[in-house]
């Protein structure tokens, strides 16, 4: 058992430190652990790691889509933000969402969430199948101190279950995301004392053989929903069985503020992802930045009247009006999206690993729920595929057919080699346009 | 010819049953499709009932073949074309029913017990919160750093939105944590045992008093709470009892959590003990006492508040220059509004259906601008639309009219599609995959009221089916604006939003006739009459018991659960629409059954 974090420990430049003015990180100092050597030395073994990014509601594809395919393609305006990382980053086009058109339940929107997380049919409630992020985290989550993380950021939305999570166990059990740094922060870096820990331990204890009691009254139905609570306790009893390594000192997020400052938010929430990957805390993660169908405000673009969901469908593309409008203010949107997906790279590359950094072993996509969104089109989606040096092909935008499902496949094993082996609606890899190397390193 | 086998795939193509179904949007019709799980003979059974629609005289005119081709006025539009392999399969088995007698199984139509149906239901963030208020005093409602509940079938209580997932676990785990170190707790020697029966609602077992000493020895009264406020007994409650001896226990928290939203009090501890909750006369004594308990307020306020989605109606967004004196504020009074309207219909005794046609309401100065009436001295006080203003009912409330409208501007569908499914518990099928739903924009050279946009669902027949039953719903409310102010003219902003600076006004005169399929002489071009109209429908009578019993039960209704909601309906007319009486009958009848009254 490692020594307890104080949570006042400070870390200079973080940008949560609220009111406090931004100061550069010093050289590699939180990289050291308390001996003073580079953590990443302590593990000789390299760990690969997946994030899927998410947010509602789908693009504008004439300022998001590159004209050109192959590596002289221009830098659209939404996706300007990424200018830094064009060699670190694939722009896949055209992959289709099938699952989203099988009839069924629910709008367009809750189909094609549902399809595009998990493959699967939208069952009316929720997703009919574990998410991508859950199917990689079942292969390469067993070890760390979270088998994974859900990580959201606006929590503007119409309020139903497959709105507002993208990350699923299996038919019809969202896994919400964590919305609120400052809870982020202490589920990953908050104070444990070893008492704090045996105390847990025996009401841990407690509760299982409560719950294991009950176990045999039940009918089928609920049985399953008391071992999904019980495997719920042992992810928590994991999570304190182990303490984050004494290598990071992280400020805690300020309670105050405005809560509603997305922007200010997103960043917090990046940040926490990057000491928690870098703390090797867990490995899968997935990030909401706004919900499907998401009904997020955008006051610092200037754009107060409407909302997110509302402005996808003002007119963007009507004949005989001035469509412009309609399609500029989708493109800040969406611009602001990449942004964000954009500082989360900015973050994860600004931390050394080894000797490359935590980018060049982590594997991410950066999906939504439709393509153009005014149209709910759900097929030829796009999508940023980033990261993971030497293994991704980079540098490239690549238009394509194939499925999103082909996509995540052709990432989780033949990029990270995470042996997934099969995931709904991948019927074959795309490794020839993704893949740079044959043969993935060993995970 | 088998109906099975020749018939019933071509109906299933034109999916009939989408809409001929217990809660589908032709559930007034006289046809109604079996379940999904129906076995062949019951398709046997239902293919042979379908005599009634065989003219005997005439073949060629049943109505079996002229609705779904839609050459006698059928409301889904023509499902089957005329010459098709469908219709002549229609023909023949008319003709095939016309020269047969009827199977003598005919009435015997089964209802499936739909799939097992969960006991265990989670306490909801709201009993949570109320639970640990009354358990340990704590009033801080630790519920608002759990994850936030989902909405799934219209409420969030229900039962598939009710797993623990790790970041819930976790949340409970701190909660538990922090309650059990704020709380002052005596450290007497049987507090497991004391403590442990309020927070399980029952007795701790022989096993549990032995782990629960341990590790009360182990970590004093805190780890006791601690551990318990996490324990699957606290955080669930059976629906029905696992064990004989617990039922009255079960049935007191039935009763506590549905009527209360909260764990039972002594009394009602003491009356499971004494068995007074084993007759249903007992029972709904307890019932009738936690109702006139101030407890049974807030509850109502639970259920009337996801009902009508008061969540979205304060998260709303308009657009300013639209609707200038839109605030904050204003959302919230509007719940407000909704909120002290109901309570006074269920806890004045009156009759219920004047939720759809009560010529008084609960307004405060804000309201009352943006209604045009005269503010009330005292905030929220009762005051009546003066006769002119059309206002009356739910349907006249700003909740109703703004939640159902977007930023900028009304949307009938909405509206329609509201009424359907919260008013008449009808399912209106979504768009098929992949249709564009946006509406022709406005033009600068001809300015389009809503009524002619929406056209397009008209002309277009794959939109039609469905549109020509949620639109004129809509369409008759359309002297409302998007914040629910009486408006005479649709004046329109000729521009896009946002960026430009010169706007352009148009004003256009409203045809604001109004109608809902499927309901005779229902005509109507204000709130108040379509409440009207609504009021007097069975179905929409019906659908109050069916929301209350979906929130009670944390499940839809199931075939098997129709017996039940007959009965509670019938209960419900005979109490001239008292909601109290809907209440008891909804928790006493599908805790003792409808079989227990039946001579």
């Amino acid at each position: 058992m490692r020594a307890p974090l104080s949570r006042r420990t400070l870390l200079k430049g973080l940008s949560f430190a609220g009111s406090r003015a931004l100061l550069p990180l010093p050289p590699l100092a939180a990289m050291f652990n308390a001996a003073g050597t580079a953590y990443a030395a302590e593990n000789a073994k390299r760990e690969t790691r997946f994030v899927l990014w998410f947010n509602g509601n789908g693009i504008v594809e004439k300022y998001w889509i590159p004209n050109e395919t192959g590596r002289d393609y221009t830098m659209t305006p939404c996706l300007a933000p990424l200018a830094s990382f064009r060699d670190q980053m694939h722009v896949v086009t055209g992959l289709d969402n099938p699952a989203a058109r099988m009839p069924g339940p629910g709008n367009d929107h809750h189909r094609s969430m549902s399809a595009l997380m998990t493959g699967t049919q939208f069952t009316g409630r929720g997703a009919g199948g574990p998410s991508i992020d859950q199917a990689v985290a079942a292969k390469i989550g067993g070890e760390t101190r979270f088998r994974s993380l859900q990580i959201g950021v606006s929590q503007e939305s119409f309020g139903e279950s497959v709105q507002r999570n993208m990350s699923w166990a299996n038919y019809d059990r969202p896994l919400p995301p964590e919305m609120l740094p400052h809870k982020l922060f202490d589920r990953l870096f908050g104070q444990r004392e070893i008492g704090w820990v045996n105390r847990k331990r025996s009401v841990i204890d407690a509760i299982r053989e409560d719950a294991k009691a009950l176990q045999g009254n039940l009918g089928t139905e609920d049985q399953k929903r008391l071992t999904e609570h019980l495997d719920s306790i042992r992810d928590v009893e994991r999570s304190i069985a182990s303490m984050p390594p004494q290598y990071y000192k992280v400020d805690e997020p300020e309670y105050d503020g405005d809560m509603k400052d997305w922007p200010r938010i997103a960043k917090l929430q990046s940040d926490l992802l990057a000491h928690a990957f870098a703390t090797r805390q867990t490995r899968v993660a997935s990030y909401m930045l706004t919900k499907c169908q998401g009904l997020t405000r955008f006051p610092w673009l200037g754009l107060t009247a409407a909302r997110h969901h509302d402005y996808t469908h003002r007119d963007g593309k009507a004949p005989g009006m001035d469509t412009l409008d309609g399609q500029r203010i989708m493109r800040d949107i969406c611009k602001w999206h990449v942004e964000e997906f954009a500082y989360l790279l900015g973050k994860l590359r600004s931390i050394p690993e080894g000797d490359g950094t935590l980018l060049d072993r982590t594997a991410l996509l950066f999906v939504h729920e439709h393509a153009e969104a005014n149209d709910h089109k759900n097929n030829g989606l796009s999508v940023i595929l980033a990261g993971f040096h030497g293994n991704l092909a980079t540098g490239l935008h690549t238009r394509t057919t194939g499925t999103v499902a082909d996509l995540y496949l052709t990432v989780a094993d033949d990029v990270m080699g995470a042996g997934i082996g099969k995931f709904p609606t991948a019927e074959r890899k795309l490794s020839d346009l993704v893949r740079r190397q044959a043969t993935p390193e060993t995970v | 010819m088998n109906f099975v086998r020749d018939v019933w795939p071509h109906l299933e193509k034109a999916d009939c049953k989408g809409c001929h179904n217990n809660d589908g949007v032709a559930s007034t019709t006289r046809l109604q499709f079996p379940e999904a799980e129906a076995t062949a003979e019951e398709r046997e059974l239902f293919g042979d009932s379908l005599r009634r629609f065989v003219d005997t005289a005439d073949p060629a005119k049943s109505m079996l073949v002229l609705k779904p081709t839609n050459k006698i006025g059928h409301a889904g539009g023509r499902r089957i074309q005329p010459g098709s392999e469908a219709e002549t399969a229609l023909v023949n088995w008319v003709k095939q029913l016309n020269a047969t007698k009827p199977l003598a199984r005919h009435e015997e139509r089964k209802t499936h017990a739909a799939h097992e149906k969960p006991v265990l239901r989670r306490l909801t963030h709201s009993q949570y919160d109320n639970t640990v208020r009354d358990l340990l005093g704590d009033i801080s409602r630790p519920s608002r750093n759990f994850p936030p509940e989902d909405f799934i079938d219209g409420f969030k209580n229900q039962f598939e939105g009710q797993s623990i997932s790790p970041l819930l676990a976790e949340s409970y785990g701190e909660a538990a944590s922090r309650l059990a170190s704020t709380a002052k707790l005596p450290k007497s020697p049987n507090f497991a045992e004391s403590f442990g029966k309020r927070a399980f609602r029952r007795p701790l077992t022989a096993l549990e008093k032995t782990r629960y000493q341990a590790l009360f020895a182990k970590g004093g009264p805190e780890a006791v709470v601690e551990a318990m406020l996490q324990s699957p007994a606290f955080l669930y409650r059976p629906e029905t009892a696992l064990k004989a001896e617990n039922k009255p226990y079960v049935r007191a928290s039935r009763l506590s959590y549905l009527l209360w939203d909260t764990m039972p009090d002594e009394t009602l501890i003491a009356a499971a003990e004494k068995g007074e909750l084993n007759t249903p006369e007992g029972f709904e004594k307890q019932a009738r006492r936690m109702l006139a308990d101030p407890k049974a307020a807030l509850a109502l306020d639970e259920f009337v508040s996801q009902w009508m989605r008061f969540d979205r109606v304060v998260t709303m967004v308009k657009d300013r220059r639209f609707y200038p004196n839109f605030t904050r504020e204003m959302a919230v009074a509007m719940t407000e509004e909704t909120r002290r309207f109901v309570a006074d219909l269920v806890w004045g005794n009156r009759n219920f259906l004047e939720f759809f046609t009560s010529g008084d309401t609960f307004i405060n100065g804000d309201l009352a601008t943006l209604y045009n009436m005269k503010a009330p001295s005292d905030d929220f006080s009762r005051v009546s639309y003066p006769a002119e203003s059309g206002r009356g009912g739910i349907i006249s409330h700003a909740t109703f009219l703004a939640l159902t409208s977007k930023p900028s501007e009304t949307s009938p569908t909405a509206r329609g599609l509201f009424v359907r499914e919260q008013f008449l518990c009808q399912n209106v099928p979504q768009p098929p995959p992949g249709v564009n739903t946006n509406l022709p924009p406005q033009n600068e050279e001809k300015p389009m009221t809503n009524r002619e946009r929406l056209q397009m669902h008209l002309t277009n027949p794959s939109c039609a089916t469905c549109h020509n039953l949620i639109d004129p719903i809509g369409l008759g409310l359309e002297k409302f604006d998007g914040v629910g102010a009486w408006r005479e003219q649709l004046t329109m902003r000729i521009a896009n939003f946002d960026r430009r600076r010169e706007q352009r006004t148009v004003s256009v005169p409203i045809d604001n006739r109004g109608w809902v399929a499927g309901i005779q002489g229902s005509e109507f071009q204000t709130p108040s009459e379509l409440g009207a109209a609504l009021a007097k429908t069975p179905q929409c009578q019906e659908c109050l018991v069916k929301q209350y019993f979906r929130y009670a039960m944390g499940r839809r209704e199931t075939p098997a659960d129709r017996p039940v909601i007959a009965r509670v309906l019938a209960d419900f007319r005979g109490s001239q629409f008292r909601f109290q009486e809907l209440m008891i009958a909804v928790v006493k009848w599908t805790e003792f059954g409808v079989h227990a009254d039946r001579n």
